[in-house]
């Protein structure tokens, strides 16, 4: 870990003035430099963690933000000490790089709170429905204290699913008047929720949205093996339905802790696996270099001089044959 | 590897984060929104925070959002005392780095006055885009983070 990495880690665990800042800063380092991911997931191995990690997905305008709204009060109401971390992500612009991040706006009632740590972020053009930092942006609420750890992805399509691998438990938001049916039968999305809410219970064909819903969940409970998902009908907006929802999430808290405790160690090996692979991705790249040298190696390729296997070959040599990592095309 | 030049490109790529909001009882947002959609398609992460927050709202979100310019839109009238309680509980909370810029119907001979407490620009109804884009611009590359 570097040393300003460091610092602002101490300034989180010593609960200074600075600490809020310091948390800010630290996420601020994990989406500028992705390169220094690593030292966040690797680095981290006695940094606190969350108790539970809440993934909240669903389309966009399905009422995910007003949702995480109620969730923050519901929870901060029955636990007055414990920190909630929320993370808001939100799509990037492919074409200016610019974002609006406006899920938020609906959250500003728990801005002065001290229990309740907000970041917004865009998706700076990972696919998937989230931030490529994710995992270091939830160890870094960890550290900060946050017990519970609540992710609204972007609104989602069919297939952004990330959040599987990311979340203890995946809430998936449906509101009524985005099509029938059959598209509940549809794969990705309604593959994913260890409760699916239908929200906007308020308006019209929310009672029979609900309803296919339950047929669904209940095909899905018969054919497999793992635990059906739950589900309830919440109007966020109007606040019913909200504790029903925090009890099935407390319930499958209590029940599964466990089970995420030792998936999570599980992922950290993954994990460490995904930063060994991108140093060697980043070292053969190095290696590989730009400009004309390059080009003349590819050349040789595409001449059939030598395979692309063979090649491989050869550069993975001259790295292991060097034992250092300079960019010998660069001059640098 | 030559870490000058990969600086130099991290730099380029970075969006800068910012947050635009309205501090007071005034509703009215379209000049907010105008700014945010600018600077969104600018390039720029807008934190957009919306209506009617109080100044300790928009500082703890700017500090959370580690954000480089807090952009604050006012009608009411009460822009100096708004604006005066952002600038204070910024210093208080060690973060007077983050840049604040004032828009709105703000008259100029208050401009001096606003300028005096610390507020980096003032913009007045009928700025152009261009002009909003290159303030922006300037400031965040003038700005000097807190070590």
């Amino acid at each position: 870990m570097t040393n300003d990495t460091q610092d602002l880690v101490e300034q989180v665990r010593a609960g200074t003035s600075q600490r809020v800042r310091a948390t800010a800063r630290l996420m601020s380092l994990v989406e500028n430099y992705p390169e220094r991911i690593p030292e966040f997931l690797v680095g981290a191995a006695d940094w606190p963690q969350a108790r539970m990690v809440i993934g909240l997905t669903g389309p966009p305008g399905c009422g995910k933000s007003v949702l995480a709204d109620r969730l923050i009060r519901a929870f901060r109401t029955r636990n007055p000490h414990n920190s909630i971390g929320v993370i808001a992500v939100d799509p990037s612009s492919p074409f200016t790089g610019g974002a609006f991040l406006g899920d938020r706006l609906r959250m500003m009632r728990h801005a002065s709170d001290p229990n309740v740590f907000i970041r917004s972020a865009a998706t700076r053009g990972h696919i998937g429905g989230l931030l490529l930092g994710i995992k270091a942006f939830i160890r870094v609420l960890g550290l900060a204290g946050c017990r519970t750890v609540l992710i609204e992805t972007v609104g989602v399509g069919q297939n952004e699913t990330e959040i599987v691998d990311v979340a203890d438990l995946v809430v998936v938001a449906i509101a009524p008047g985005h099509g029938d049916a059959v598209q509940l039968l549809k794969c990705g999305l309604m593959e994913v929720g260890d409760i699916f809410v239908v929200n906007k219970g308020d308006c019209e064909g929310a009672a029979q949205l609900y309803a296919q819903l339950l047929a669904v969940l209940r095909l899905n409970a018969n054919g497999q093996g793992r635990r059906g998902a739950d589900s309830c009908l919440v109007s966020a907006l109007h606040g019913r339905g909200v504790e029903e929802l925090v009890d099935l999430l407390e319930k499958r808290a209590a029940d599964s802790e466990e089970a995420w405790r030792s998936r999570r160690r599980q992922t950290m090996v993954d994990d460490v696996k995904e930063a060994v692979l991108e140093e060697a991705r980043q070292r053969l790249s190095r290696r590989l270099g730009t400009g004309p040298l390059a080009t003349k190696d590819f050349t040789r390729i595409l001449r059939g001089e030598i395979t692309v296997p063979g090649f491989v070959d050869e550069l993975l040599q001259q790295l292991t044959g060097t034992g250092e990592v300079k960019d010998h095309h660069g001059g640098g | 590897m030559d870490t000058r030049v990969s600086e130099t490109k991290e730099a380029k790529r970075i969006p800068q984060r910012v947050l635009i909001g309205k501090v007071g009882l005034d509703g009215h947002d379209r000049g907010a929104k105008y700014v945010a959609h600018i600077l969104r398609d600018g390039g720029y992460e807008v934190i957009y925070t919306g209506i009617r927050r109080t100044p300790k709202q928009i500082v703890e979100t700017a500090i959370q959002e580690d954000v480089a310019v807090i952009g604050l839109s006012l009608l009411s009238g009460a822009h100096k005392r708004l604006l005066q309680q952002v600038m204070d509980l910024l210093k208080e909370r060690d973060a007077s780095d983050i840049v604040v810029i004032a828009g709105g119907s703000i008259p100029s001979a208050d401009i001096p006055d606003l300028k005096a407490m610390g507020i980096a620009e003032v913009f007045r109804p009928g700025v152009s885009s261009q002009s909003i884009l290159e303030t922006f611009a300037s400031l965040v590359k003038a700005r000097r983070p807190a070590a």
